[in-house]
């Protein structure tokens, strides 16, 4: 009933009667408030919600961080318990890679990548919110994992008679990020499947599981948008190149993640249903753990940090006034990472004992990748080197990543050396150098987006002077907290222990470390706050303040929710500054003329199918603990699941049709729209 | 209806519908996952050919328990749900509704067939005594084939839905077709998965010195 009425064009979706939907069903229809927010389909939208959600768990992150370095800052400290430290130690890192960085860059995918091809959503809006609302949900339910801790702590479970069976009360995960079998598996026969560790390890497995499905569908859609929704003349080799990192990064994400999820079932059945896959009593090999999980764990050190180089070679051209240096070396070099990536998993099991032949074959392979690395720090070089450079905080930021990340860089070549890896193997050298390159470099990279594209995203400028703090805090207290830990590890002190005996040399460097961490905490907090007063109270500013490149900037700030009144046809790389500054003009395909722009319906049902999520992320560890009845959750966790899937396919596609300004006969030229 | 839908989809860049692009990076995703499950099984089979020691204390080995012609069976029913699959997109594409439906029930028919003859070889292992808890074998082999069952579960879910959705006229024209043949893009997937399954989870164990046509085992059980 409802189609010929939603032909006509309209200015604002709330001007149409209620739409049904085919089944019948009203669709949700708001442009503000919290239906509108839970039931979006706009990339933009859902972008914002994802970097919402990063920043709000890089704070939790940093708080579980902030105790682990208030631990170690004294030798001998009891600040917390052993079995806590464990679990800080273990949800930082998982905090950090799938709950802040992941999803930032996601962020960074939603709001970005249609722009930037001139597209006007995503190839699947309605998937893209399954994937936003599933991230949400898995990560709510490995975090709730804490509660359960505190309330353990606080003795509210002492009244319940399986309490008192509990051997292993760690409630929160606590095998490290990569949970190796055995300790986060099951030993004994026959499927008694005594466990090394408590129910946490169950949070986890089901957390990353649930995450992963999100990442996935969520790299199906990016790589479906960016092949098929590229405006006219935007050919491959013309997108800009954070697009190109997006597209090498989902590729590594759908090929990579199998591997993660075949391990966790493997895992899940191992602690749930008894089966032996990681369990050595019965024969089962923990190593086959390692492996499956650094095949996806290396690809993993990728998806982190390419979307970051994305980012910075944007930043790094727009303020130094010249186009990219080698474009297509950039681009092939990410993408010879991205493949070289799947085969270097094993350098982080050198003292496994693989034997001679794979240890020398896999440290020549990861010296291999240092090699398109370089040659992207020497492109970001060129690119800078004789440009008018402007140091605006983003570009303070890009600089800092190329430094921070090049240190990073070096001390892992140090690690391909398979012989000096054995010394280093779990000591803070290696503390030191995933966060040279996980912080200094993708920390950095992500925070020079944000200050880069927030104007773009809300229409209004950071306070410089706090960005400049801010950034100088966290450079500085970055290299105060990790510099010292290459140190330390050399020196000897392990990793993933909650305290040293004083004598062994490392208070001094410890204590500096400690310190640097409250200064990199001080920064980071910092500038999430002036992004957050930006967002909602900072100056507004014009539609390209940073005199951009690429297609975002061509539009008002913050971007209408069809993005593109006209669909644009591009005739160069680094189009808009072309249009701007040079000969070629960005063009426009006549558009739907009096018919309007076709916008996709908002609907609730990829939020209800992720709800799904919750009950099996919830059933599934207390099936393992074997509370009563639990499986029923589980199986009602599925049936939420498929009801939302079946209701999504039966409701139609929908969609209406929305007049814009320049189809409504009065166009807006771009300059001007915002004020 | 389906020229409404037809014209809100924009021509795409490569010409290739998102529909179909989105399946086959699924699909490319979803060997990283098989793979994974194959490799794992393979592992252990080279580590422990010994098979397994079943609740008496007796060790048995694989061969004994596999019933390779009700298998081959299996296998040959599933590989002629392809071909009716392929005849299910073909009358979809021509617009005869009737002839797809035949097609997509005898696909059904076929694909809990397989799935009959699968949960019988569960239960009939399970009774000679071959759990998920007592070997690393027993856990291999099921979660390997549970999961490809699992995706023969959900390929058949999914065609009865559509089998009853061609009733509501709303399943036609250019979309149709195209739901129709992702569907079986998935459905012929998850057929040359089972193949690679049969060849290197029961056929091979009839090679080489311990296999039933080699040397040393008896050919049927104990």
């Amino acid at each position: 009933m409802s189609h010929d009425s939603h032909h006509a064009p309209v200015a604002c979706k709330t001007e149409l009667a209620p739409e049904r939907s085919d089944l019948g069903l009203i669709r949700p229809d708001r442009t503000t408030g919290l239906i509108d927010w839970l039931t979006t389909v706009d990339h933009k939208k859902i972008g914002i919600l994802y970097g919402a959600f990063a920043m709000f768990y890089f704070l939790v992150g940093g708080v579980e961080a902030l105790a682990i370095r208030t631990q170690l800052a004294r030798p001998d400290n009891d600040f917390v318990t052993a079995r806590m430290y464990n679990q800080l130690f273990t949800m930082h890192g998982t905090t950090m890679i799938f709950l802040g960085v992941m999803p930032l860059s996601a962020a960074f995918f939603n709001f970005l990548v249609p722009l930037q091809i001139g597209a006007r959503d995503v190839a699947f809006p309605r998937l893209n919110a399954f994937s936003l609302w599933t991230f949400v949900f898995g990560a709510f339910v490995l975090n709730a994992s804490w509660f359960f801790e505190f309330a353990h702590l606080a003795g509210w479970f002492n009244s319940f008679e399986w309490h008192k069976a509990l051997v292993y009360t760690d409630f929160a995960p606590a095998n490290g990020w990569f949970s190796y079998a055995p300790l986060s598996g099951t030993f004994g026969q026959n499927g008694q499947a005594l466990r090394f560790t408590g129910v946490g390890t169950d949070f986890w497995i089901i957390g990353i599981q649930v995450l992963g499905i999100a990442s996935l569908a969520a790299s199906f859609n990016f790589i479906c948008t960016i092949i098929n929704m590229r405006a006219k003349g935007m050919t491959m080799m013309r997108l800009p190149v954070f697009t190109w990192m997006t597209l090498v990064t989902a590729v590594l994400i759908i090929l990579a993640f199998p591997a993660i999820t075949v391990a966790l079932i493997e895992l899940m059945f191992d602690r749930t249903f008894g089966a032996n896959f990681f369990n050595p009593s019965a024969g089962g090999q923990p190593v086959l753990w390692q492996h499956l999980f650094w095949i996806f764990g290396h690809p993993e050190v990728y998806i982190l940090v390419l979307p970051a180089m994305g980012i910075v070679s944007e930043v790094l051209p727009t303020f130094s006034g010249k186009s990219l240096f080698g474009y297509p070396i950039i681009v092939f070099s990410g993408a010879v990472i991205g493949f070289l990536g799947f085969a270097v998993w094993s350098h982080h099991m050198f003292t496994t004992g693989l034997g001679p032949v794979p240890t020398a074959a896999f440290s020549l392979l990861t010296m291999a990748i240092a090699v398109p690395t370089g040659v992207k720090i020497f492109n970001w070089l060129g690119t800078i080197w004789g440009g008018r450079i402007r140091f605006t905080p983003p570009m303070v930021l890009a600089l800092g990543f190329i430094w921070m990340f090049m240190c990073g860089g070096f001390s892992g070549v140090m690690h391909s050396a398979a012989p000096a890896d054995s010394q280093q193997q779990d000591s803070y050298f290696v503390i030191a150098h995933f966060h040279y390159v996980l912080l200094g470099g993708v920390l950095l990279g992500l925070m020079a987006g944000l200050y880069f594209w927030f104007p773009k995203i809300f229409g209004r400028m950071p306070n410089a002077p706090i960005a400049y703090i801010a950034s100088g805090l966290v450079i500085l207290g970055f290299n105060v907290a990790f510099g010292p830990m290459h140190y330390l590890g050399l020196a000897g002190q392990p990793r993933r222990t909650h305290t040293y005996h004083a004598g062994n040399g490392w208070e001094q460097w410890n204590y500096v470390a400690t310190i640097g961490a409250y200064i990199l905490g001080i920064g980071v907090a910092l500038a999430f706050v002036n992004l957050v007063w930006t967002a909602f109270r900072g100056k507004k500013c014009s539609n390209d303040p940073w005199d951009g490149r690429t297609l975002e900037w061509s539009l008002p700030s913050p971007v209408p929710e069809y993005n593109f009144a006209q669909a644009p046809i591009v005739a160069t790389r680094d189009a808009f500054f072309e249009d701007k500054h040079g000969s070629k003009r960005i063009g426009s395909e006549p558009d739907g003329g009096e018919a309007g722009v076709h916008m996709p319906s908002q609907s609730w049902m990829p939020l209800v199918a992720s709800a799904g999520f919750l009950f099996i992320g919830f059933g599934m560890p207390m099936m393992a603990m074997h509370v009563p009845h639990a499986g029923w959750l589980v199986i009602g966790g599925l049936g939420v699941l498929f009801l939302g899937i079946w209701l999504w396919a039966l409701e139609g596609p929908g969609g209406y049709m929305l007049k814009t300004p320049a189809a409504s006969g009065t166009p807006v030229p771009t300059e001007t729209a915002a004020h | 209806m389906s020229d409404t839908a037809a014209a809100h989809e924009a021509p795409t860049s490569t010409g290739i519908d998102h529909k179909k692009l989105i399946m086959w990076l699924f699909l490319a995703s979803d060997c990283m996952f098989f793979g994974t499950l194959i490799s794992t099984h393979l592992l252990y089979r080279k580590l422990f050919p010994a098979g397994f020691t079943d609740a008496e204390g007796h060790q048995r080995f694989i061969q004994n328990l596999f019933n390779i012609e009700l298998t081959s069976f299996s296998t040959f029913i599933l590989l002629m749900s392809s071909f009716l699959m392929a005849l299910a997109v073909s009358a979809m594409h021509k617009g005869q509704i009737k002839s797809f439906r035949r097609n997509v029930l005898g696909v059904i028919f076929f694909g809990l067939i397989f799935l009959g003859c699968q949960v019988y070889e569960f239960t009939h292992f399970y009774h000679e005594g071959l759990t998920i808890q007592n070997s690393v074998l027993g856990s291999t082999f099921y979660v390997l084939t549970g999961t490809h069952g699992t995706h023969v579960a959900i390929g058949v879910l999914w065609l009865i839905m559509m089998y009853f959705y061609s009733f509501t006229g709303k399943l036609g024209g250019h979309m149709g077709a195209l739901d129709v043949e992702i569907a079986g893009l998935y459905w012929h997937f998850v057929d040359i998965v089972w193949i690679i399954i049969f060849t290197a989870v029961y056929l091979v164990e009839y090679l080489g010195p311990n296999g039933i046509w080699g040397t040393g085992l008896p050919a049927v059980a104990k």
